[in-house]
Protein backbone atom coordinates (compact mmCIF):
# COMPACT_ATOMS: atom_id res chain seq x y z
CA UNK A 1 0.00 0.00 0.00
CA UNK A 2 1.32 3.54 -0.73
CA UNK A 3 2.57 5.79 2.04
CA UNK A 4 1.81 9.04 2.63
CA UNK A 5 4.65 10.98 1.31
CA UNK A 6 3.72 9.49 -1.82
CA UNK A 7 0.44 10.30 -1.77
CA UNK A 8 1.57 13.74 -1.15
CA UNK A 9 4.23 13.62 -4.00
CA UNK A 10 1.05 12.80 -6.16
CA UNK A 11 -1.02 15.55 -4.57
CA UNK A 12 1.75 18.47 -5.47
CA UNK A 13 2.33 17.04 -9.13
CA UNK A 14 -1.09 17.89 -9.24
CA UNK A 15 -0.96 21.15 -8.17
CA UNK A 16 1.70 22.13 -10.22
CA UNK A 17 0.04 21.09 -13.51
CA UNK A 18 -2.73 22.40 -12.34
CA UNK A 19 -1.05 25.81 -11.51
CA UNK A 20 0.60 25.65 -15.31
CA UNK A 21 -2.64 26.01 -16.98
CA UNK A 22 -4.46 28.93 -13.75
CA UNK A 23 -5.54 31.96 -15.55
CA UNK A 24 -4.22 35.28 -13.38
CA UNK A 25 -6.45 36.89 -11.11
CA UNK A 26 -6.78 39.71 -12.97
CA UNK A 27 -8.17 37.65 -15.88
CA UNK A 28 -10.78 36.08 -13.64
CA UNK A 29 -11.52 38.87 -12.27
CA UNK A 30 -11.79 41.02 -15.56
CA UNK A 31 -14.00 38.04 -16.91
CA UNK A 32 -16.18 38.56 -13.92
CA UNK A 33 -16.94 41.80 -14.12
CA UNK A 34 -17.94 41.66 -17.53
CA UNK A 35 -20.13 38.68 -16.72
CA UNK A 36 -21.58 41.10 -14.05
CA UNK A 37 -22.69 44.31 -16.82
CA UNK A 38 -24.04 41.62 -19.03
CA UNK A 39 -26.01 39.88 -16.50
CA UNK A 40 -27.24 43.81 -15.86
CA UNK A 41 -27.95 44.25 -19.50
CA UNK A 42 -30.07 41.49 -19.46
CA UNK A 43 -31.88 42.07 -16.33
CA UNK A 44 -32.61 45.56 -17.94
CA UNK A 45 -32.91 44.33 -21.14
CA UNK A 46 -37.05 43.13 -20.78
CA UNK A 47 -37.80 46.87 -18.74
CA UNK A 48 -36.81 48.46 -22.00
CA UNK A 49 -38.64 46.23 -24.57
CA UNK A 50 -41.55 46.39 -22.13
CA UNK A 51 -41.52 49.84 -21.74
CA UNK A 52 -41.05 50.38 -25.75
CA UNK A 53 -44.07 47.55 -26.32
CA UNK A 54 -46.09 49.86 -24.11
CA UNK A 55 -45.37 53.05 -25.71
CA UNK A 56 -45.70 51.49 -29.71
CA UNK A 57 -49.47 50.05 -28.07
CA UNK A 58 -50.35 53.56 -26.66
CA UNK A 59 -49.27 55.13 -30.13
CA UNK A 60 -51.11 52.81 -32.21
CA UNK A 61 -54.14 52.69 -30.12
CA UNK A 62 -54.71 56.26 -30.38
CA UNK A 63 -53.84 56.82 -33.98
CA UNK A 64 -56.74 54.04 -34.40
CA UNK A 65 -59.18 56.18 -31.82
CA UNK A 66 -58.61 59.01 -33.71
CA UNK A 67 -59.51 57.38 -37.46
CA UNK A 68 -62.87 56.85 -36.15
CA UNK A 69 -63.71 59.87 -33.53
CA UNK A 70 -65.73 62.96 -35.50
CA UNK A 71 -63.02 65.62 -35.86
CA UNK A 72 -63.23 68.77 -37.59
CA UNK A 73 -62.96 67.34 -40.92
CA UNK A 74 -66.17 65.43 -40.85
CA UNK A 75 -68.42 68.11 -40.97
CA UNK A 76 -66.42 70.18 -43.73
CA UNK A 77 -67.25 66.55 -45.74
CA UNK A 78 -71.22 66.64 -44.74
CA UNK A 79 -71.70 69.48 -45.88
CA UNK A 80 -70.08 69.50 -49.11
CA UNK A 81 -71.64 69.91 -52.17
CA UNK A 82 -71.14 68.99 -55.68
CA UNK A 83 -70.57 71.81 -57.87
CA UNK A 84 -72.56 69.81 -60.37
CA UNK A 85 -75.59 69.40 -58.13
CA UNK A 86 -77.43 71.95 -59.66
CA UNK A 87 -77.71 69.71 -63.01
CA UNK A 88 -79.86 67.51 -60.75
CA UNK A 89 -82.72 70.15 -60.33
CA UNK A 90 -84.68 69.48 -63.78
CA UNK A 91 -88.28 71.98 -64.23
CA UNK A 92 -90.84 70.53 -62.37
CA UNK A 93 -89.09 68.35 -60.10
CA UNK A 94 -91.12 69.79 -57.02
CA UNK A 95 -94.24 68.39 -58.72
CA UNK A 96 -92.50 64.69 -58.13
CA UNK A 97 -91.64 66.33 -54.69
CA UNK A 98 -94.96 67.01 -53.55
CA UNK A 99 -97.78 65.04 -52.58
CA UNK A 100 -100.83 65.43 -54.82
CA UNK A 101 -104.09 66.48 -53.35
CA UNK A 102 -107.65 65.19 -54.45
CA UNK A 103 -109.88 68.18 -55.80
CA UNK A 104 -107.17 70.25 -56.94
CA UNK A 105 -104.91 70.32 -59.94
CA UNK A 106 -101.24 70.59 -60.49
CA UNK A 107 -101.79 73.67 -62.33
CA UNK A 108 -102.59 75.58 -59.15
CA UNK A 109 -99.27 75.35 -58.09
CA UNK A 110 -97.75 76.19 -61.43
CA UNK A 111 -100.14 79.35 -61.61
CA UNK A 112 -101.30 81.41 -59.13
CA UNK A 113 -104.97 81.76 -58.24
CA UNK A 114 -106.28 85.75 -58.60
CA UNK A 115 -106.63 85.86 -54.59
CA UNK A 116 -102.96 84.88 -54.70
CA UNK A 117 -102.29 87.20 -57.95
CA UNK A 118 -103.99 90.05 -55.81
CA UNK A 119 -101.48 90.16 -53.12
CA UNK B 1 -11.36 44.72 5.93
CA UNK B 2 -11.77 47.35 2.78
CA UNK B 3 -11.81 46.27 -0.90
CA UNK B 4 -8.24 47.18 -1.56
CA UNK B 5 -7.26 45.07 0.79
CA UNK B 6 -9.74 42.41 -0.16
CA UNK B 7 -8.43 42.19 -3.88
CA UNK B 8 -4.97 41.97 -2.23
CA UNK B 9 -6.09 39.32 -0.19
CA UNK B 10 -8.09 37.22 -3.45
CA UNK B 11 -4.99 37.35 -5.30
CA UNK B 12 -2.98 36.14 -3.11
CA UNK B 13 -5.00 32.89 -2.93
CA UNK B 14 -6.02 33.06 -6.08
CA UNK B 15 -4.27 29.79 -7.33
CA UNK B 16 -5.27 28.07 -4.51
CA UNK B 17 -8.66 29.36 -5.03
CA UNK B 18 -8.44 28.06 -8.77
CA UNK B 19 -7.34 24.13 -7.14
CA UNK B 20 -10.26 23.99 -5.03
CA UNK B 21 -12.90 25.43 -7.20
CA UNK B 22 -11.80 22.58 -9.39
CA UNK B 23 -11.95 19.79 -7.01
CA UNK B 24 -15.22 21.25 -6.09
CA UNK B 25 -16.34 21.35 -9.63
CA UNK B 26 -15.61 17.50 -10.60
CA UNK B 27 -12.11 19.52 -11.71
CA UNK B 28 -13.77 20.73 -14.72
CA UNK B 29 -12.16 23.60 -15.24
CA UNK B 30 -14.73 26.15 -17.15
CA UNK B 31 -16.99 25.12 -14.37
CA UNK B 32 -14.49 26.52 -11.68
CA UNK B 33 -13.51 29.44 -13.45
CA UNK B 34 -17.17 30.57 -13.73
CA UNK B 35 -17.76 29.50 -9.43
CA UNK B 36 -14.59 31.54 -8.83
CA UNK B 37 -15.80 34.58 -10.53
CA UNK B 38 -19.12 34.08 -8.90
CA UNK B 39 -17.08 34.15 -5.58
CA UNK B 40 -15.07 37.03 -6.45
CA UNK B 41 -18.14 39.70 -7.10
CA UNK B 42 -19.42 37.95 -3.84
CA UNK B 43 -17.10 38.89 -1.80
CA UNK B 44 -16.26 42.28 -3.53
CA UNK B 45 -19.63 43.49 -3.54
CA UNK B 46 -20.07 42.50 0.50
CA UNK B 47 -22.63 39.79 0.02
CA UNK B 48 -20.47 37.74 1.65
CA UNK B 49 -18.22 38.99 4.55
CA UNK B 50 -14.93 37.82 6.23
CA UNK B 51 -15.61 37.90 10.28
CA UNK B 52 -12.30 37.30 10.90
CA UNK B 53 -12.81 33.67 12.96
CA UNK B 54 -10.58 31.98 10.52
CA UNK B 55 -7.89 32.50 8.02
CA UNK B 56 -8.79 34.02 4.94
CA UNK B 57 -8.10 31.00 2.86
CA UNK B 58 -10.56 28.97 4.84
CA UNK B 59 -13.28 31.36 5.01
CA UNK B 60 -12.88 31.89 1.25
CA UNK B 61 -12.80 27.64 0.43
CA UNK B 62 -15.75 27.70 2.52
CA UNK B 63 -17.25 30.28 0.42
CA UNK B 64 -16.33 28.38 -2.87
CA UNK B 65 -17.38 25.09 -1.94
CA UNK B 66 -20.60 26.42 -0.92
CA UNK B 67 -20.95 28.89 -4.02
CA UNK B 68 -19.65 25.31 -6.43
CA UNK B 69 -22.68 23.90 -4.45
CA UNK B 70 -25.98 26.43 -5.85
CA UNK B 71 -24.42 26.03 -8.88
CA UNK B 72 -24.54 23.06 -8.75
CA UNK B 73 -27.84 22.73 -7.89
CA UNK B 74 -28.89 25.20 -10.49
CA UNK B 75 -27.48 23.42 -13.07
CA UNK B 76 -29.42 20.39 -12.15
CA UNK B 77 -32.28 22.50 -12.17
CA UNK B 78 -31.92 23.85 -15.50
CA UNK B 79 -31.12 20.82 -16.68
CA UNK B 80 -27.82 21.67 -18.34
CA UNK B 81 -26.08 18.26 -17.19
CA UNK B 82 -27.79 16.69 -20.25
CA UNK B 83 -26.71 19.64 -22.25
CA UNK B 84 -22.94 19.59 -20.98
CA UNK B 85 -22.89 15.72 -21.65
CA UNK B 86 -23.49 16.06 -25.39
CA UNK B 87 -20.78 19.27 -25.75
CA UNK B 88 -18.63 17.18 -23.46
CA UNK B 89 -17.21 15.25 -26.63
CA UNK B 90 -14.04 17.79 -27.26
CA UNK B 91 -10.91 16.99 -29.58
CA UNK B 92 -8.11 14.94 -28.32
CA UNK B 93 -5.32 17.25 -27.85
CA UNK B 94 -2.12 16.52 -29.47
CA UNK B 95 -0.22 13.45 -27.78
CA UNK B 96 2.63 14.81 -24.71
CA UNK B 97 6.25 14.10 -25.22
CA UNK B 98 7.09 10.87 -23.76
CA UNK B 99 8.81 12.47 -20.67
CA UNK B 100 5.34 14.01 -19.77
CA UNK B 101 3.26 10.43 -20.36
CA UNK B 102 4.53 9.23 -16.91
CA UNK B 103 3.72 12.02 -15.26
CA UNK B 104 0.50 12.52 -17.04
CA UNK B 105 -0.12 8.72 -16.24
CA UNK B 106 0.06 9.11 -12.13
CA UNK B 107 -1.84 12.42 -12.68
CA UNK B 108 -4.56 10.98 -14.14
CA UNK B 109 -4.68 7.82 -12.01
CA UNK B 110 -4.78 10.14 -8.78
CA UNK B 111 -7.85 11.90 -10.43
CA UNK B 112 -9.70 9.01 -11.13
CA UNK B 113 -8.84 7.24 -7.72
CA UNK B 114 -9.86 10.85 -5.98
CA UNK B 115 -13.26 10.28 -7.96
CA UNK B 116 -14.18 6.88 -6.88
CA UNK B 117 -14.09 8.41 -3.31
CA UNK B 118 -16.99 9.61 -0.90
CA UNK B 119 -17.19 13.59 -1.61
CA UNK B 120 -16.47 14.20 2.33
CA UNK B 121 -13.47 11.66 1.99
CA UNK B 122 -11.90 13.80 -1.37
CA UNK B 123 -12.95 17.31 0.05
CA UNK B 124 -10.95 16.43 2.86
CA UNK B 125 -8.07 14.47 1.46
CA UNK B 126 -7.81 17.62 -1.50
CA UNK B 127 -7.79 20.39 1.60
CA UNK B 128 -4.93 18.45 3.62
CA UNK B 129 -2.90 17.55 0.64
CA UNK B 130 -3.34 19.32 -1.86
CA UNK B 131 -3.68 22.99 -0.23
CA UNK B 132 -1.94 21.95 2.89
CA UNK B 133 -4.52 22.95 5.03
CA UNK B 134 -4.44 21.00 8.98
CA UNK B 135 -7.57 18.94 9.35
CA UNK B 136 -9.17 21.05 12.04
CA UNK B 137 -9.39 23.70 8.98
CA UNK B 138 -10.13 21.48 6.58
CA UNK B 139 -12.98 20.75 9.13
CA UNK B 140 -14.12 24.84 9.15
CA UNK B 141 -14.23 24.67 5.33
CA UNK B 142 -16.34 21.48 5.27
CA UNK B 143 -18.73 22.65 7.83
CA UNK B 144 -18.30 19.23 9.92
CA UNK B 145 -16.47 18.57 13.12
CA UNK B 146 -13.45 18.25 13.68
CA UNK B 147 -13.90 14.23 14.80
CA UNK B 148 -15.99 13.97 11.15
CA UNK B 149 -13.01 15.45 9.03
CA UNK B 150 -10.62 13.34 11.18
CA UNK B 151 -13.00 9.54 9.98
CA UNK B 152 -13.13 11.28 6.72
CA UNK B 153 -9.25 11.56 6.28
CA UNK B 154 -8.29 8.92 7.92
CA UNK B 155 -10.81 6.34 5.59
CA UNK B 156 -10.25 8.16 2.55
CA UNK B 157 -6.51 8.20 3.04
CA UNK B 158 -6.69 4.20 3.30
CA UNK B 159 -8.48 3.96 0.75
CA UNK B 160 -6.92 6.50 -1.76
CA UNK B 161 -3.79 4.52 -1.23
CA UNK B 162 -5.18 1.15 -2.03
CA UNK B 163 -7.08 2.56 -5.00
CA UNK B 164 -3.46 4.04 -6.35
CA UNK B 165 -1.43 0.76 -4.99
CA UNK B 166 -4.15 -1.24 -7.63
CA UNK B 167 -3.73 1.10 -10.51
CA UNK B 168 0.34 0.72 -9.73
CA UNK B 169 0.09 -3.00 -10.16
CA UNK B 170 -2.12 -3.03 -13.41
Amino acid sequence: MMDESELRRRFTELREADRERTPSFAQTYGRARARRSWRATLRVRPLVIGAAAAVAIVAVWIAHARSFSPSAVTPTIVTWRAPTDVLLRTPGSELLGAMPALGASVLDTMIPTPSKRGT
Amino acid sequence: MDEVELRRQLERAHADCIGWAMACCGRDRDDAEEVLQTVYLTVLDGRARYDARSSFRTWLFGVIRRTAASERRKAWLHGLLLMREAGSLKPQAPAPPDAEVERDSRRHSLRHALARLAARQREVLQLVFYHDLTVDEAAAVMGVTVGSARTHYARGKARLATLLGDAREL
